[in-house]
């Protein structure tokens, strides 16, 4: 057959296409388990986070060591946008487009210890995904995390690091006295200088040559919080 | 004839691809990786380690195909090698080193059109047999890697003041008022820093561009 023959070069088309598909298609198959264990891990570490256990996961722990921590420690329930739980689902369950929410409960010896949920929502350049975690007074927040983005490295992408997520550890999301919900607000600048003291509860420091992600940010907060107080109302004691 | 796993002409080789013909800093390619993955050393790394593989494997898989392979096709062909290599390396650090994949994210995957990696196929692996492509991509690949090794390491501490995730600029200036510098962690601050190697290394080695 002739090098430069159509049938040849067609064959050899076709022989190339096999073998390459083949080959990645052996691999993609072979590491598939290891690929999914690795992102189930990384969404329950981060819910770990979230809720700031009392002892911190160690980071070198094995996979199934989070596992247990994991399966021991959170309660998953789902809600519907009422702030009904729906009894007999799981968060894997629950489809794009359904109106049913996860929440994961961190129990320590049968005691509520913090209640969290998902949050995602457009920055500058891309979607966050993170979760947010509150006190068992569902006003006090807890602990927050992001664990998927595309910010600038140094810049959008500081929302992931601790010096700027431990700042919304304390603040609340309901003034008391006016029977208000006050989702989180990073601010531009330092608090100090900006808020009046009688707000600072709600507000936390922003970023420098960050502002835009830091509103993609407050939107992200103001919408999830907004839809989880449907059920945060009811366990409110006011 | 020359003989031998290493010999002086592979040595040469390799010498071309590192320093006389570097592909970032004479030929001017990859630069979009370049920029994109040097902000921390760690990344670079990594991205340099999946390079040299694709290209090393390429470089091989081509050269010992190149007799068989119709003229006609031979882009699409050496494409379909390359991107199969590429989605191998993604797949393999999506599975063992997932934290590191993730902040690549698509960098590996655009490894595919990362001139080098065809430049070399077609420009060398097509004329040369098997062993002579491989010190070829180990060359130019080892090239690519020195260049966003020194970009990231310098981006990492004048950006972030740290090497490797470790902190390097003592707590003490900071107190006396250093800043990080701001720019090194976008794009531009790469710009620089590759303007600065190229003319480095172009002033020591006397190259002169011909008009």
């Amino acid at each position: 057959m002739m090098k430069s023959s159509n049938r040849y070069t067609f064959m050899f088309a076709l022989i190339v296409c096999v073998v390459c598909s083949f080959s990645l298609a052996a691999v993609s198959e072979g590491l598939r388990e290891k690929k999914e264990l690795n992102e189930v891990l990384d969404i329950k570490k981060n819910i770990l986070k979230a809720v700031a256990l009392k002892d911190p996961v160690d980071p070198k722990a094995k996979p199934q060591e989070v596992l247990k921590i994991y399966t021991d420690k959170i309660e998953e329930i789902v809600i519907d946008t009422k702030g009904q739980i729906v009894k007999g689902k799981k968060p894997e369950d629950i489809k794009e487009g359904r109106d049913l929410m996860p929440l994961y409960i961190y129990k320590e010896d049968g005691n509520v210890l913090a209640y969290c949920f998902p949050i995602e929502g457009k920055g500058l350049w891309s979607t966050l995904y993170g979760y947010f975690a509150l006190e068992p007074d569902a006003t006090t927040v807890r602990g927050m995390t992001f664990y998927k983005h595309g910010e600038t490295p140094g810049l959008g992408a500081e929302i992931e690091k601790e010096w700027f997520l431990k700042n919304f550890k304390g603040k609340q999301i309901w003034d008391l006295s006016k029977g208000t919900l006050t989702p989180v607000v990073i601010v531009k600048g330092k608090v100090a200088d900006t808020v009046p003291e009688e707000q600072r509860f709600y507000h936390v420091d922003g970023i420098s040559g960050a502002t835009m992600t830091c509103k993609g940010v407050n939107a992200i907060l103001k919408h999830w919080i907004n839809k989880y107080e449907a059920y945060f109302s009811r366990i409110r004691k006011i | 004839m020359m003989s031998g796993f290493f010999n002086k002409r592979d040595k040469k080789i390799v010498k071309e691809g590192l320093w006389d013909n570097n592909p970032v800093t004479f030929q001017v390619l990859g630069i979009c990786s370049a920029l994109a993955v040097t902000v921390q050393l760690k990344t670079a790394l990594v991205m340099c380690g999946a390079l040299t593989f694709v290209l090393c494997m390429s470089n091989v898989v081509i050269s010992s195909l190149r007799n068989y392979i119709p003229g006609k096709i031979r882009i699409i062909v050496q494409l379909s090698v390359i991107s199969s290599l590429v989605i191998l390396a993604d797949q393999f650090l999506k599975a063992y080193m997932y934290d590191v994949s993730k902040q690549l994210s698509v960098f590996v995957g655009l490894i595919i059109t990362n001139c080098i990696v065809m430049g070399r196929a077609e420009a060398f692996a097509m004329q040369n047999p098997p062993l002579k492509s491989f010190w070829d991509g180990l060359g130019n690949s080892f090239g690519y890697s020195v260049i966003l090794i020194i970009v990231g390491a310098f981006r990492e501490v004048l950006g972030s003041g740290t090497l490797m995730g470790f902190p390097v600029i003592p707590e003490a200036a900071y107190q006396a008022g250093y800043v990080n510098c701001g720019v090194m962690v976008l794009a531009p601050g790469a710009f620089f820093l590759l303007g600065a190697i190229i003319w480095a290394q172009r002033a020591f080695s006397g190259y002169v561009e011909n008009n």
